[in-house]
């Protein structure tokens, strides 16, 4: 039995969050989920995440700003950006700052998990 | 004008009249009195040889029967009024005389002659002037006789009043000619140009700059019709500029106006897109699942066909305004800062924000060249010049300059950065002497709808639009801010390398990017 991939889910709106635990899950992930930036900090410590799939925009530091603690504390951790569509600055940005993928919204879940492959080198990187 | 010249003409030729006049009656007078004592002169010899025809026919004959003859026809003499011979004891011997003269008698005048022999002669004013002359002589018995001649003067008189009457007219008719010509002269060469002149004038001010004067002449009032005509095209050549100037100046703020207003929607679409992309997302999720798990001959299953039409539907709406209000990738080329500011300062200073505030450009003609499109270059600083004109007091300066270090002392400083800039860059700073900024609201400037301005002053998006142009262009935009001192933006844009920027400006520019 392999180890389960385990996701980390941060978004401060709870609809949104249990849409993605719930997708997740039913993909057979292993997904833990968090509200804000101090959650997903707290949660990062005593376990490590393949992937975390985090908004943009949340009360608190940005997940623009959480990014480069994330890249020290397990740089093994692919980051997955959300945000709206549109935002196109702040891709760069979150490009710079070391996401590996950006997801705006309204995206489809099989989108999202195509992305979610696609960082666990599952699928070839080369938009489908 | 012309009229006191022509008054003044009349006047000196009526004065110039009043003196040849008198000088000419004066000389009339005088002729007067030569021929009247000619006429004497004249009377007087006439006299004379009469008295001594007189005296000899008397001697000859002894008798006085003969002089009757003597004086037949004496009368046609011109002006001969009376002859009459008086004896010594004073009757009249003969007489001859013109019809309705006084008959002659002895007075005063004859007596006093006779008495003492002497010869006497008289103007008599009275009525018709007339001469009398009384001539005595020797009479047979050695006493004395008299002759009387009265020659008239009315031919003299006559002539003089016609000599009078002829000056006086001639004059009169001189001075008309003259007084008339000088009225043409005046009207032809004077009041008509002039008059033209004023119809020119008039036609200007009201307006109409395509008056020209048609004056062919080489004297004064045809240089002032030729001046005339080169101001009226000069002003037609100004207004045109000045049209063509506030057309451009239209234009641009037209051309402003709409990218703002375009970047604005954008704004605003963009914050709607983020709003509800999260919730637009749950639903389609969840629907997407509904739409996995549930089997395809459900009964309700229609209605699940409809939500997810529709959240696409709605999806595909939000993409295609932010497609439509996108700003469009920058046409990057070389570009000069100064003009672009010149410009942008052009059209500040035909809104009424101005308000007295002065814009200061600190900045040399040889600044190097950035890689920026134009138009949003202006749009940058446009809002950047307009922030700091509203923030600042009335008659205060805004300053426009270019250096590596801030403007701003560094103490009580706070500050705030948007964007990276690629180096090298061409740092310019905008300051204004406005009540500044602290901490807690500069963290909120490049917010989208955050103004400190008031209501209906700001679109709380000049800041944000100015982020995202900076951005667009590799460059980056820095506020720093003293309460109660002011706010400095620096705004950071990549240098054009490598084009025709002045090489020692340049080098310069290249030394304050290394110094920052």
């Amino acid at each position: 039995m392999p180890e389960p991939t385990r996701i980390l889910v941060v978004d401060d709106d709870a609809d949104m969050r249990a849409l993605l635990v719930d997708e997740l899950r039913q993909e057979g992930y292993e997904v833990t989920e968090a509200s804000d930036g101090a959650e997903a900090v707290l949660a990062c410590r005593g376990q490590t995440f393949d992937v975390i799939l985090m908004d943009k925009n949340m009360p608190g530091p940005s997940g623009l700003d959480l990014i480069p603690g994330f890249r020290r504390a397990s740089p093994a951790s692919r980051i997955l950006m959300m945000t709206a569509f549109g935002d196109v600055s702040s891709y760069v940005e979150a490009a710079e700052r070391g996401a590996s993928d950006y997801l705006f919204k309204p995206f489809r879940m099989d989108e999202m998990k195509l992305a979610i492959r696609r960082a666990l080198g599952l699928e070839s990187a080369a938009p489908g | 004008m012309t009229h006191l010249t022509t008054r003044l003409v009349i006047l000196l030729a009526a004065l110039l009249m009043a003196v040849t006049g008198a000088y000419d009656y004066h000389h009339l007078v005088q002729e007067r009195d030569r021929a009247i004592t000619q006429a004497g002169e004249d009377v007087r010899v006439f006299a004379e040889t009469l008295a001594v025809a007189i005296r000899k026919n008397v001697r000859r004959s002894g008798t006085t029967t003969e002089l009757q003859g003597l004086l037949d026809g004496i009368l046609a003499r011109p002006g001969l009024m009376l002859v009459a011979v008086f004896d010594p004891g004073g009757r009249v011997v003969v007489s001859t005389a013109v019809p309705d003269v006084r008959p002659p008698a002895v007075d005063a005048a004859i007596d006093t002659a006779l008495r003492r022999r002497e010869p006497a002669s008289f103007t008599l004013p009275t009525g018709s002037p007339q001469l009398r002359v009384i001539r005595p002589f020797r009479w047979l018995d050695d006493r004395t006789a008299a002759v009387e001649v009265r020659q008239s003067l009315a031919d003299i008189e006559q002539d003089f009043t016609r000599s009078r009457k002829d000056v006086i007219v001639s004059r009169l008719v001189v001075l008309l000619l003259f007084v008339v010509s000088i009225v043409a002269v005046t009207r032809w060469s004077i009041a008509r140009p002039v008059r033209a002149l004023i119809r020119g004038a008039r036609a200007i001010a009201e307006g109409d700059l395509s008056q020209r004067i048609d004056v062919t002449r080489s004297d004064e009032v045809g240089e002032l019709a030729r001046e005339f005509s080169r101001m009226a095209a000069s002003l037609s050549t100004a207004r045109q500029a000045l049209l063509a100037e506030s057309e451009a100046r239209l234009g641009l703020e037209r051309e402003v106006h709409q990218a703002q207003r375009l970047a604005a929607v954008g704004m605003l679409a963009a914050e709607v897109a983020h709003e509800i992309g999260t919730p637009l997302n749950v639903i389609s999720g969840r629907a997407e699942i509904l739409d996995r798990i549930l089997a395809a001959d459900l009964p309700g299953r229609r209605h699940l066909d409809v939500i997810l039409r529709q959240t696409e539907r709605i999806t595909a709406i939000i993409r295609a305004l932010l497609d439509y209000t996108r700003p469009r990738r920058p046409a990057r080329r070389p570009e000069a800062v100064v003009p672009l500011l010149a410009r942008v300062a052009d059209v500040l200073a035909g809104r009424d924000r101005a308000k007295g505030v002065r814009l200061r450009l600190d900045l040399p003609w040889d600044l190097p060249f950035v890689l920026g499109d134009a138009e949003q270059l202006q749009q940058l600083f446009l809002n950047l010049l307009t922030n700091a004109f509203d923030a600042s007091p009335a008659g205060a300066e805004v300053r426009v300059s270019a250096g590596p270090t801030p403007v701003l002392p560094e103490e009580g400083r706070v500050g705030i950065v948007r964007g990276k800039a690629d180096e090298p860059s061409l740092p310019i700073h905008i300051v204004d002497t406005g009540p500044g900024m602290d901490a807690e609201r500069l963290a909120h400037v490049f917010e989208p709808f955050f103004s400190t301005k008031k209501l209906g002053r700001g679109t709380g998006l000049g800041l944000p639009i100015v982020e995202e142009i900076v951005r667009a262009h590799g460059g980056s935009v820095e506020m720093l801010s003293i309460p109660g001192h002011g706010t400095e933006v620096i705004v950071r844009l990549p240098l054009a390398l490598g084009e025709e920027a002045p090489s020692a400006a340049r080098g310069v520019a290249a030394q304050e990017v290394r110094g920052r």
